[in-house]
């Protein structure tokens, strides 16, 4: 390729990511500012507490005062849940549809996959009566069960994987005398680290970032998640921005570390898993 | 020959490993679907019972002109959404498909807004847009000198910016999907196109494109039902507003049945919905056989 190429190439590239990451790196400067210097114009690229003694102010503020360190929790709680159930069905579901025949799996893998299309709105309000009728409002409960017990994207990952391992593996457990449960526990399911592993950082993705159900769930403080916090944080002092942003940072930080370390995977999982699930 | 040996198992052995996928399909998916379109048909406000009004809800939506409004809306929404992440996503993907040097960590930081959360991007942006001390007026202002308008506070643009924000979060994922299908595309036409004198432009409109199609027709239907999904984005940046210049079939579900309470009347905006995304999934299915081409 000629130099010219190349550098042309290289400097498309470079402006996209500046439009891509800047405003995050912006924000994260930001989160070092006093409340009076985040208003300055022209904004100075050096924020005022950097390297002082009171640098981490505004996190410690947030994560005390405004109980941010609990709404992560909570979010983390559901979110490991939630995708711990979606690992357990959709493994389970996954292997039958892969390796077992009985009559109406076809139906059933349609069904299961033409429910993909619709949106939770069209679903949320007979659901929303459902968990009142439970009397599961304002507990975690609606937040976990009903991504703990069916994923059509996880369903479909498994059953990709294991009608790809070959039907000798299967014979051999089946002559040494395994029966279902010991087929899917012992022989199935410890060759899928990958696709498990991939399913449930994407679903603790899905979940941590989930904003509806939080909502219409959740009406104390105590049980809030991290992005509901953020978006009552935002309508009740609209105008902290050090504290809001602070708070947007420490939201998308947990899953940013997960993305930096385990980029692949996030980024095959996500494309392969489809965008929810 | 493998019947002798699969008797490790019983069809209804199937079944108990369906059981918490049955009972989640059930319960969270299908029952709700058949409860919601029996519910469009009630009056109810959850303090009393649910009264039966037949077609009312319906008919009081087709002559809302608010409703008109969401509608439109919806589309502009969607329409801008899945052409934008069309061009964006094979835009990127032509850029990053160059064998260049460290071009895996441009496609990762292409793909950084994908996993953030939707409100934290809508934060980030709802702080960079704003009026006065907003980043991107200021450098409008100061450097180039233009008068920007309140980008979340005018009726007429306030739609586009957040349609915009919305692809900005997730053009990187349509690129990883283009990139799959640049990369299936074999290398083997490319030079026979040169050695034919085809330049790169004519390659990438009668080889790339061509045979692309397929890619483009999945990335149009899995773009399509995504349009729909913006809920987090108008709920953190806009609430709806101004005046429902933001409002769209999937935020109207949320404000009627759980800001107004009229489940009822929620339930008929959330059916409207679902009618409307089959409509349109079928059509690009019909359209499909006019432009894809599954050949080589």
């Amino acid at each position: 390729m000629k130099v010219f190429q190349k550098a042309l190439i290289y400097a498309l590239l470079g402006i996209i990511v500046i439009i891509m990451i800047f405003p995050f790196v912006w924000m994260v400067i930001n989160t070092f500012n006093s409340e009076e210097s985040i208003f300055k114009v022209p904004p100075e690229i050096i924020p005022d507490k950097l390297f002082k003694k009171d640098m981490f102010e505004n996190y410690i503020t947030v994560l005390r005062d405004y109980n941010f360190l609990r709404y992560s929790l909570n979010s983390f709680i559901v979110a490991s849940l939630a995708s711990l159930g979606q690992v357990i069905t959709c493994s389970m579901a996954g292997f039958a549809f892969a390796r077992m025949q009985f009559r109406g799996k076809n139906i059933v893998f349609a069904i299961l996959l033409s429910t993909m299309m619709i949106p939770i709105q069209v679903t949320i309000i007979p659901e929303f009566i459902l968990m009142m009728k439970l009397g599961w409002l304002n507990t975690f409960a609606p937040l976990i069960i009903p991504s703990f017990l069916v994923g059509t994207f996880g369903t479909f990952m498994y059953k990709e994987f294991f009608e790809n391992i070959p039907k000798d593996l299967e014979d051999a457990a089946a002559i040494d005398g395994a029966g279902p449960l010991s087929m899917f526990i012992r022989v199935f399911f410890p060759l899928s680290i990958v696709q498990t592993a991939t399913l449930f950082i994407i679903a603790f993705m899905n979940n941590w970032n989930d904003l509806l159900r939080p909502v219409l769930y959740i009406s104390s403080t105590k049980l809030m998640t991290i992005t509901m916090a953020l978006t009552q944080f935002q309508s009740q002092y609209g105008a902290r921005w050090n504290y809001l942003l602070t708070g947007a940072v420490l939201s998308i930080l947990p899953l940013l570390i997960v993305y930096i370390v385990l980029q692949r995977f996030v980024m095959e999982g996500i494309t392969h898993t489809g965008l929810k699930g | 020959m493998q019947k002798k040996l699969s008797t490790w198992f019983h069809p209804y052995h199937a079944w108990l490993f369906l059981i918490p996928t049955l009972l989640g399909l059930l319960v969270f998916r299908l029952g709700p679907m058949v409860a919601a379109s029996i519910l469009s048909f009630t009056n109810w406000n959850i303090l009393v019972k649910p009264k039966w009004v037949g077609l009312n809800n319906y008919q009081e939506l087709f002559s809302d002109p608010i409703f008109r409004e969401v509608m439109i809306n919806t589309f502009e929404f969607s329409l801008i959404y899945v052409i934008g992440v069309i061009i964006f996503g094979l835009s990127l993907a032509l850029i990053v498909n160059s064998k260049v040097k460290g071009v895996t960590f441009f496609r990762a930081a292409y793909f950084t807004p994908v996993v953030t959360s939707a409100v934290a991007v809508g934060i980030v942006w709802s702080w960079l847009l704003s009026p006065h001390y907003g980043l991107v007026n200021i450098i409008l202002e100061n450097v180039f000198k233009l008068s920007p308008p309140v980008w979340l506070g005018e009726r007429s643009i306030v739609l586009i910016v957040v349609v915009a924000v919305q692809l900005w979060k997730m053009s990187g994922y349509y690129m990883i999907l283009f990139l799959a299908g640049l990369q299936d595309i074999p290398r083997i036409y490319y030079e026979a196109a040169r050695i034919d004198g085809a330049n790169k432009w004519h390659s990438f409109w009668k080889i790339t494109l061509p045979l692309l199609s397929p890619m483009t027709f999945f990335v149009s239907t899995i773009a399509i039902i995504d349009s729909f999904k913006n809920f987090e984005i108008i709920y953190t940046m806009t609430q709806g507003g101004p005046s429902n210049a933001t409002t769209t079939l999937v935020y109207s579900v949320y404000v009627n049945g759980f800001v107004f309470y009229r489940m009822g009347y929620a339930s008929a905006v959330a059916y409207i919905l679902l009618i409307v995304i089959g409509i349109i999934t079928l059509f690009n299915f019909l359209l499909k056989k006019y432009w894809v081409n599954y050949q080589y």
